[in-house]
């Protein structure tokens, strides 16, 4: 192991033992938690320092509804064009992966450019548009370039805001998302009167982030640090904020787990209307909104993005809620929490 | 609570068993595929004097001899890519799944489902594959079927081989023992980073691994306790099918990883787990630690990067023990290789 890591890792013990009660640190992006599984950076962790995901995978919060519409639209006959991820996620009725298997046209694409390129030659598709920032600004192109959207775009500070409000949510400190901060900058954190940190993706750059939020927890301090300026400037990444204003307005939007939160979503202007699934299908829309039959469910993944329960202590968890079986966003993705705590069960019965 | 869950996995397990096909994951190589397996063995009849039914193929032993037999479909998109074409996997997967038995093959079974429409000088580009890899190991095409169909009815064309060899000794999936090492043949992954990379359009200097096995196979198959080739599901499908039927532990170590940087390039930009890449011309076997070096040593005639990757330790499951030190498991793949967006 390399003496740079030795040294974090040794810091990290003293840092923990100094301040002795339990932490619970939240990072708050998907590409976090990705690279902590990656680097199995919870099982270096000190007992009292618990590692929690929050509401950053934009996949894990995209609403059922917006799902169901999704799935309406492609029922329908609408081509519809999706991020790889989405499309095992259920909705109330079923995930877009089934209703490709009942015969809908359901794309698969990486990136945008994909969907623009299929949208040339099927010009009713329909782009599933979800992501925070980061993926916000590509959108904002496309939808220039004459892409239909169905925008379920979020911004990551309301739901930040949202989770210190819940009293019930104990965070001692936050890890910031990298991607998203490139886009927003810095700036923007120091509203929140908590400890965080601006990381990078490597597993070096967690462990810094975790070292640093130790130090101001010690010092009783409460700033945001910067610790991915290889990357993230102070103001952000001004082109892709101007492209984002000039194409999204913001609107209040629901969110899987932590229900509706004003003004932290993106629609698209009237001036691109032409683009907005909502308006073009609004009819279709509307009529799909009334026939959703909201399911009832005891999936907690709501509770489970909040850092309020594990989730093993969800009921459906491992019963009829698997990977094979998923009935929530965080038993989808493979680093989403359920998933991740999923396996580790299975692996040491 | 749980009455409110168990009435709702009911009403869930109702609602699959009515409206069940056959999803595309089931043939990825992962859970699923082993769910549908398990669905057809069902209604057969297996073994009989059989054995090793469940592995790369079965084994009939006569006198002091086993014969090993195996049979394997190729559907692939697109038909030639960088370092081979479907002709070229199909006689190489067939004599792969042979080598790892311990096997060595002396003949192949070829049937050919063309579409109608197929360009002819495909075909024989195709063939002609076929024809140099049975030359240059010396296992012939001994029988085979050729149907063509109309247009539209199967995707351009489809293979299967079959094929049969004789072993002296077999090597089974369930003889890791704990204290063995893990090794890995090469590099791992390059047949699907060559065909992701001309999917998606990437520049990429990586060929497929496609090729056979059988002469690195002869000469190290006598020290080996387990060993696969990592096609469909890849290393992490076959390291995990070897830890359960050897009820053992395996842990890789990060920094000795047998992945080439364009592979693990590939496998963040696409989001999509590197242990999950099949290889068409590697295999991953366990040996006692006293003959490891000299595993390695024979094997890194046939290629440069063969290594130890691992050790076998006591306990189940896959684990890797990250450059940071810490722990991951390598999990079997669960289906289709599905891209993240975060």
């Amino acid at each position: 192991m390399k003496t740079e890591i030795k040294k974090l890792l040794k810091s990290i013990q003293i840092k923990a033992q100094k301040i002795g009660r339990p932490l619970r640190l939240m990072e708050l992006c998907g590409t976090h938690s990705q690279t902590i599984a990656q680097n199995g950076i919870k099982s270096l962790m000190p007992d009292n320092i618990r590692l929690v995901s929050g509401p950053g995978c934009p996949v894990c919060v995209t609403a059922q509804k917006d799902i169901d519409i999704m799935v309406g639209l492609a029922l329908a006959g609408i081509p519809v064009a999706v991020y790889g991820d989405a499309v095992q996620v259920p909705g109330n009725l079923m995930s877009l992966e089934e209703a490709g298997r009942k015969g809908a046209e359901v794309y698969i694409v990486y990136d945008i450019t994909e969907a623009v390129k299929i949208a040339q030659k099927k010009p009713q598709l329909v782009f599933f548009g979800l992501g925070f920032e980061t993926t916000t600004g590509m959108t904002a192109w496309a939808i220039k370039q004459g892409l239909m959207v169905y925008s379920a775009h979020k911004l990551f500070p309301p739901a930040m805001k949202a989770l210190l409000a819940n009293k019930k949510i104990k965070v001692d400190g936050f890890i910031d998302p990298g991607h998203v901060s490139v886009i927003i900058g810095v700036d923007v954190y120091c509203q929140f009167p908590i400890p965080q940190v601006v990381a990078g993706f490597e597993g070096k750059d967690v462990l810094i982030a975790i070292e640093k939020l130790l130090t101001q927890i010690l010092n009783k301090e409460r700033k945001v640090e910067n610790a991915y300026q290889r990357l993230v400037k102070k103001e952000g990444n001004l082109k892709a904020q101007k492209l984002i204003q000039e194409v999204f307005k913001v609107a209040d939007a629901d969110w899987r787990g932590l229900g509706k939160i004003k003004k932290s979503g993106l629609k698209i202007r009237s001036k691109y209307q032409q683009q907005d699934a909502e308006v073009v299908h609004k009819k279709l829309i509307q009529k799909i909104k009334k026939e959703i039959k909201i399911k009832p469910s005891a999936c907690q993944c709501g509770l489970v993005l909040q850092g309020l329960v594990e989730a093993k202590q969800c009921p459906l968890f491992g019963r009829s809620c698997t990977p094979d079986n998923p009935q929530g966003a965080c038993m989808v993705s493979v680093e989403g929490s359920c998933n991740v705590e999923f396996r580790y069960v299975q692996n040491n019965k | 609570m749980s009455r409110i869950t168990n009435k709702l996995r009911s009403l869930l397990l109702e609602k699959m068993e009515k409206n069940k096909t056959i999803e595309l994951e089931a043939g990825a190589g992962g859970k699923k595929s082993n769910d549908l397996i398990s669905q057809i063995k069902k209604n057969l009849m297996f073994q009989s004097r059989w054995k090793n039914t469940d592995d790369d193929g079965a084994t009939f032993t006569i006198g002091k001899e086993h014969l090993t037999f195996t049979a394997d479909a190729f559907i692939v998109d697109p038909l030639f890519f960088p370092g081979g074409d479907i002709g070229k996997i199909a006689i190489c997967g067939t004599i792969n799944d042979l080598s790892v038995m311990g096997a060595r093959p002396i003949g192949i079974a070829l049937s050919l489902v063309i579409e109608e429409g197929f360009p002819e000088k495909d075909l024989q580009k195709i063939i002609q594959s076929i024809g140099k890899i049975s030359k240059a190991t010396g296992v012939p095409i001994v029988t085979g079927d050729t149907k063509v169909t109309e247009k539209g009815k199967i995707d351009k064309l489809e293979i299967t081989t079959a094929g049969v060899g004789i072993a002296k000794k077999i090597i089974q999936n369930n003889g890791a023992r704990v204290g063995d090492v893990v090794v890995a043949s090469g590099n791992l992954g390059e047949h699907a980073v060559a065909l992701l990379a001309k999917r998606f359009n990437y520049q990429s200097k990586i060929k497929s691994d496609c090729r056979p096995l059988i002469l690195e196979l002869q000469a190290v198959g006598k020290y080996l306790t387990s060993c696969k080739d990592p096609t469909r599901g890849g290393s992490a499908a076959v390291l995990n099918e070897i830890a359960e039927k050897s009820k053992i532990k395996i842990l890789l170590e990060e920094e000795r990883l047998p992945f080439a940087k364009e592979v693990v390039a590939l496998s963040e930009l696409l989001g999509i787990d590197k242990f999950s890449f099949p290889s068409e011309g590697r295999f991953v076997a366990t040996t006692p630690q006293k003959y490891a070096s000299k595993v390695i040593k024979i094997l890194q005639k046939y290629n440069s990067e063969a290594k130890i990757i691992g050790t076998v330790q006591k306990g189940k499951g896959v684990y890797l023990k990250t450059s940071l030190g810490g722990t991951k498991i390598i999990d079997v793949p669960q289906g289709k290789l599905i891209p993240r967006i975060c």
